[in-house]
């Protein structure tokens, strides 16, 4: 670590540490909602960003790992980390055993695969209420509990949260830095290069689809522990497609920038409905301001104006 | 299962399928025209649609003159986006996946558009031919469904000699196949992917304008309709719009064979497994090579 890293490391980790304390009770929740997204969309980056996969099927493992804990603790009287574990084993069984075959798609017959499987799940929930409750739903879901001490307060869940979210990243950033990570990018700039230096491409993306939906289940197990109550509508075709706009407004191949576009995802919305009714118009406006205007994302825009202003600086000195 | 029943869910297969044929047609006319997969294509359904209701409810416009209005108003949004976005990003050469998130943010926009503007009510029209139905064997057949039916046999021939008769659609095609080429003959390239989103708006407006007066339009309809249209387009090889008939018409069938078959509730379910089966064992659509020639 440098010491500029360190310089503004610091400083973030304090800021981040008082936040919950010091802001008003709904955003404090907020906060929440915006570390189980950071650990949804860091699976959805890794996909676009180093695999160029457009996936559109998180709102499948979210639901997995969110009625795996409600049906767990709720039904089965289980203590909260099976439904961890049975959701996110459920998930990155399905993925692997659906990821093989569909991943042999490519482009927009993936996204469209995957959004079609969006559609399936929502179906299958929807209709399989012995399991899910239907559109009624599972309630009663125990806050966690950690070694006695209750994370019943958006403040103290927040940083169960955050830590969940700041270990995925680290996994994620492993992954992108190890010997997969390049063959990833490799693949990504050219399959057919990567192809001929014998990298499994099929196991290759498939093993960073099923990382996915680990780090989906995972974040719909952290859903349903902090909403105690969990049904259909959370995980419809919209959520899949909200959660694709994490890394696409943040920038998909950057960690920060998928924290950057989960505030904007979950803090936009509740900003804008202070406007009214029209807040649904302008969050789809601001999607498309986004997509034309920034392609890399806000980080990418943000890198690309301060290289611009380093070259405006050393031109006049 | 009796043979009415039968002869029931096939005949609402056919309506349902001409539906999906329309929207995917248009779907793929603009992904032949442009390389876009537009996520917004059901909602130039809703646009189409809601346009006729509005014409006819707050204008008192004749029906007839009413659904005109609802297809120009698909078509000129159509044309605007085109204007608007795609040729802009086009021009800083967007990669696949920003033109196919652009329109989800568009979809996105207008379904909150409608939902703000008009409200979360359904609306209908009334049935084109009356509320007359039909009787064959025990089963019962609206006189709209055989409207619908004929208008969208219609359409489907209109686009095959738009396509191979006018010169607009020759160039269109032509545009299409080689850009370079066409632009060297005096075609203008850019006119021609304008032209490809006004016929994916009108096609869009039009199947919304037939589907209203079954089940209605709402806010949300749009999307349902983009993911049957993208199935119908993805079973027809996606570059052929007359490719995306054949698809429609299948998935409308397979769909309501799944009806009796199994129970209705599992009618997406059946849908999309066939779609996803299909893209992986036939990649080229049911048709195979052959589908890609033409249209």
């Amino acid at each position: 670590m440098t010491l500029r890293t360190f310089l503004w490391l610091v400083p973030c980790l304090i800021v981040w540490a008082v936040l919950p304390f010091v802001v008003p009770r709904y955003m404090a929740d907020l906060l929440v909602f915006t570390g189980i997204y950071t650990v949804a969309g860091l699976g959805i980056g890794l996909l676009l960003g180093h695999c160029g996969i457009v996936n559109l099927a998180q709102a499948t493992f979210y639901g997995l790992g969110a009625y795996a804990s409600a049906y767990c603790t709720v039904m089965m009287g289980l203590p909260s980390i099976a439904g961890f574990l049975v959701g996110a084993a459920i998930s990155m069984a399905l993925a692997y055993i659906i990821g093989r075959p569909i991943l042999r798609l490519t482009g927009y017959f993936l996204a469209l695969g995957t959004l079609a499987l969006s559609a399936i799940a929502s179906a299958l929930f929807f209709e399989w209420d012995w399991l899910t409750g239907g559109t009624l739903g599972i309630g009663g879901i125990p806050k966690l509990n950690l070694f006695g001490f209750l994370l019943d307060r958006p403040s103290r869940y927040y940083f169960f949260v955050w830590l969940v979210a700041f270990a995925c990243m680290a996994v994620a950033r492993n992954l992108v830095d190890s010997r997969s990570g390049l063959m990833l990018r490799a693949m990504r700039d050219s399959s057919t290069a990567a192809a001929a230096l014998s990298i499994d491409l099929q196991a290759l993306r498939t093993k960073v689809f099923v990382v996915c939906a680990l780090f989906g289940s995972l974040a719909g197990s952290l859903f349903a522990h902090h909403a105690s109550f969990v049904s259909t509508q959370s995980f419809t075709v919209d959520r899949s497609i909200s959660f694709l706009l994490i890394p696409v407004i943040g920038g998909a191949t950057s960690i920060p920038g998928i924290v950057v576009g989960a505030l904007f995802v979950t803090f936009l919305p509740e900003l804008l409905s202070k406007l009214g009714d029209i807040h649904q118009i302008l969050f789809g406006l601001a999607l498309v301001a986004v997509v034309v205007l920034m392609p890399e994302g806000l980080v990418g825009a943000f890198a690309k104006l301060r290289t611009r202003l380093a070259k405006r600086g050393s031109g006049h000195g | 299962m009796t043979l009415s029943l039968v002869l029931q869910a096939l005949f609402a297969g056919v309506t349902n399928g001409i539906v999906y044929a329309l929207v995917g047609m248009g779907l793929s006319a603009i992904f032949k025209g442009s390389r876009v997969i537009n996520a917004m294509q059901g909602e130039f359904a809703v646009i189409g649609a809601m346009m006729t209701v509005l014409l006819m409810t707050k204008s008192g416009w004749p029906y007839a003159a009413a659904i005109a209005g609802g297809a120009v108003a698909g078509a000129l949004v159509g044309a605007f986006i085109e204007v608007a976005f795609v040729r802009f990003m086009a021009r800083k050469n967007a990669s696949e996946d920003s033109f196919l998130l652009l329109t989800i943010g568009l979809a996105l926009t207008l379904s909150a558009s409608v939902l703000f503007f008009i409200g979360r009510d359904g609306h209908l029209l009334p049935p084109l031919g009356g509320e007359g139905v039909l009787i064959v064997l025990d089963a019962v057949i609206q006189f709209h469904a055989l409207w619908l039916i004929a208008i969208g046999i219609g359409a489907t021939l209109a686009l095959r000699a738009f396509y191979h008769r006018t010169t607009v659609g020759l160039s269109m095609m032509a545009a299409s196949i080689d850009a370079d080429g066409a632009a060297t003959t005096g075609i203008n390239v850019g006119h021609m992917r304008t032209f490809t989103f006004v016929l994916g708006g009108l096609l869009g407006a039009l199947g919304g304008i037939l589907v209203t007066p079954l089940i209605g339009v709402d806010y949300q309809l749009g999307l349902n309709l983009t993911l049957k249209g993208f199935a119908a387009a993805v079973l027809g090889g996606l570059t052929n719009p007359l490719g995306a008939a054949v698809g429609g018409l299948t998935l409308g069938l397979v769909e309501s064979l799944a009806i009796i078959g199994i129970s209705s509730s599992y009618k997406d379910v059946v849908a999309f497994s066939v779609l996803i089966v299909i893209m992986i064992l036939m990649p080229q659509g049911i048709l195979g090579r052959a589908g890609r020639r033409g249209g």
